[in-house]
């Protein structure tokens, strides 16, 4: 069977605002300040920078990155709602898009009448819309609203008429941007049992979410941006990989802090795989091992060594240390460093923050802490929900 | 833009011509839904004018006093400017009050403006029946050149959309648009022979006039409803000519500037 064809290319496109300094729109007021000041002050703002990639019929990507990463800027491109500033986008066949809220409804013509005015900018007829109607108001569990206009309908009352119609007028491509986060959780079920559905037709999706969850679920290529660029595509779970290491690595630059007396000072902690090689990255169940380099100044005696893992918002997963565990030190001096090791390292996929304590044994004297000073990253085959794993045993009773 | 690459953009019209009478009947309806009179505002308006204008008339002397259809030349020209009037003032928002529809769907921008016109001329086609009556009832009516009715109906469409077309885009670029537009609609009102007839103009300026495209589409509405002169149809032709030309330079602006529209909503 041969390849399936590229239906979205998407060739070195950037996209550049021009910013007034002065925010306002252009009228003879503004045009006078700015001769009276001298020249016009705009700042140039490239959205997205020679950013590539091509997406294939059938397939479903994945936008993820951070906020302002040009993720909507590239999906209204593809949508041709605006233009690039330079590069070129080709797409095969009918697009339909959910742009955020509101998918072009017109807030005082009735739900009824904003389903055919949108079948119609999709190139549908009348006839053909009709007879899509009453599965779109079904889908959308809007009997009852149908006939109200829009502007009296609820957020998520919204959303669900908006990704009704945006699926049913049958597009060959539909671009869907974090609309999913607004309905309730049975309609997102329902959704992504519709997307499902779609992808069986062999259509072709390109969704943004920051949900990463479900968008981890349904797609089969993820591409990951970062200031108007991408810097991962591929597999799924790669990307969510790189995208949750990277916004570890921001939130650790941020909320990364030390204190302590400094008698004892932990110079470095790194992690080593069941090969000894340092490491950042894990399997769940494979063994890990943490050294923790210190220094002191002097002789101090009976220290105790704490760890803990966090994940990224912050939760504490587990805290240990050596006093509890009954592990005594009876002095450090000078050089060394103390090793930790997790049998099987049993937390699920994600990236987690390891902080690293020294203390004296009667917690009087803190010398050295390090909060969330060394990021890991967890992949996981097993798709187990939560934090960590716990070995349990299926038993049928009679 | 030659008149080849205008066949794209017709065939492209022609594809969401569904779009383009849902947006018809959308701004019919919204113009009347609102409203107590609905439909008739179309028609009082024009006849609180005719009314003012009138009184006025008789002591400004603007049309020869002794015309016997002083009143129904005047009638027919301000219905004639009311639809271009209208047309203007709804282009503004053509596209700047479909934000929403701009920045999220796409499909040719030239759809907006032009549904508008098309929801006006709807209006007008339901006034000019009215017009006819009345002129019937007051017995100016004179069937002489109404054989050129449907050449000046059009050419006012196409006056229509140009204007509307560029007027459209324009204020997207430059929001004074808005506020100019008063100022110059209301000098053109009077520049323009509904108040007053062609014949009126001194002769040295009526060549000039003739450049107006609402002088020779006020005074072939005349000519087709009340049989007056056609003045020289070769100055009425040149004025109607102008209104295409507009036409031209709106649909060639327009699709320019409708690249970036996106970006300024």
């Amino acid at each position: 069977m041969s390849e399936p064809a590229t239906i979205i290319d998407v060739r070195d496109v950037s996209k550049c605002f021009r910013l007034r300094q002065q925010r306002g729109e252009s009228t003879i007021k503004a045009m006078a300040v700015d001769i009276l000041r001298g020249r016009t002050k705009t700042r140039d703002f490239w959205a997205l920078r020679d950013v590539t990639f091509a997406v294939r019929q059938g397939e479903t990507v994945g936008i993820i990155g951070s906020n302002g990463a040009g993720k909507s800027t590239l999906l209204s491109l593809i949508s041709r709602t605006t233009n690039p500033t330079s590069g070129t986008i080709e797409t095969t066949g009918k697009v339909s898009s959910l742009l955020e809220l509101g998918a072009g409804f017109h807030p005082d013509l009735t739900g009824r009448e904003n389903v055919f005015l949108y079948g119609a900018i999709m190139g549908l007829s009348r006839a053909q819309m009709a007879a899509r109607f009453d599965q779109i108001v079904e889908f959308a569990e809007m009997a009852d609203w149908i006939d109200e206009p829009v502007k009296h309908y609820s957020s998520g009352m919204y959303v669900r008429l908006a990704f009704s119609v945006a699926v049913e007028v049958d597009p060959d491509i539909l671009i869907i941007d974090e609309v999913l986060a607004v309905g309730d959780a049975a309609f997102q079920r329902k959704c992504i049992g519709r997307i499902k559905e779609f992808k069986r037709k062999g259509k072709t999706l390109l969704v943004v979410s920051h949900d990463l969850g479900t968008i981890h679920k349904i797609s089969d290529q993820l591409i990951l941006m970062e200031k108007g660029q991408i810097i991962a595509a591929g597999d799924p779970d790669a990307v969510v990989a790189e995208y949750q290491w990277l916004s570890r690595e921001k939130s650790r630059t941020a909320e990364s802090k030390e204190w302590g007396t400094g008698e004892v000072k932990i110079e470095r902690a790194r992690f080593l795989n069941e090969a000894g090689e340092e490491t950042q990255e894990l399997t769940r169940g494979k063994q890990l091992q943490v050294q923790i380099d210190y220094s002191t100044q002097s002789r101090i005696a009976t220290p105790v060594f704490g760890f803990a893992v966090q994940t990224a918002s912050g939760t504490l997963v587990y805290g240990n240390n050596s006093q509890i565990d009954g592990f005594d030190i009876p002095f450090v001096e000078g050089q060394g460093s103390v090793c930790l090791t997790f049998e099987s390292l049993e937390l699920l996929a994600g990236a987690y923050l390891f902080s690293f304590s020294v203390h004296s044994a009667d917690h009087q004297t803190n010398y050295h802490r390090l909060d969330n000073a060394l990021p890991i990253n967890v992949t996981s085959a097993e798709r187990y929900e939560g934090l960590c794993h716990m070995p349990v045993r299926w038993g049928v009773g009679k | 833009m030659t008149l080849c690459a205008m066949v794209p953009l017709f065939k492209e019209i022609y594809a969401f011509r569904d779009l383009l009478w849902i947006l018809v009947a959308r701004n019919l309806k919204i113009r009347y839904k609102r409203s107590v009179l609905g439909f008739l505002w179309t028609f009082l308006n024009p006849v609180f004018m005719i009314i003012i204008y009138s009184i006025f008339l008789k002591i400004l002397k603007s049309f020869d006093p002794s015309d016997p259809i002083f009143l129904q030349k005047l009638v027919t020209g301000i219905i004639v400017w009311q639809f271009l009037s209208m047309c203007t003032g709804d282009a503004l928002h053509a596209v700047l009050g479909n934000a929403n529809l701009v920045k999220k769907t796409s499909f040719p921008r030239i759809i907006l403006p032009l549904s508008t016109v098309l929801a006006n001329m709807v209006n007008f086609l339901f006034v000019l029946p009215i017009l006819v009556i009345f002129l019937v009832v007051t017995h100016a009516f004179t069937i002489s050149d109404v054989s050129i009715l449907p050449l000046i109906i059009i050419t006012q469409f196409a006056l229509c959309l140009g204007l509307s077309l560029i007027l459209s885009g324009m204020n997207l670029f430059f929001r004074d648009t808005e506020h100019l537009m008063g100022a110059v609609m209301l000098a053109w009102f009077f520049l323009s022979p509904i108040i007053y007839d062609f014949a009126r103009i001194p002769e040295r300026f009526q060549r000039l006039a003739m450049l107006n495209p609402m002088c020779g589409i006020v005074t072939g509405y005349r000519a087709a409803f009340l049989g007056t002169d056609l003045m020289a149809p070769r100055l009425v032709g040149l004025s109607l000519l102008v209104s295409w030309l507009v036409l031209v330079l709106g649909v060639v602006l327009f699709q320019r500037w409708q690249v970036n529209f996106g970006d300024k909503l």
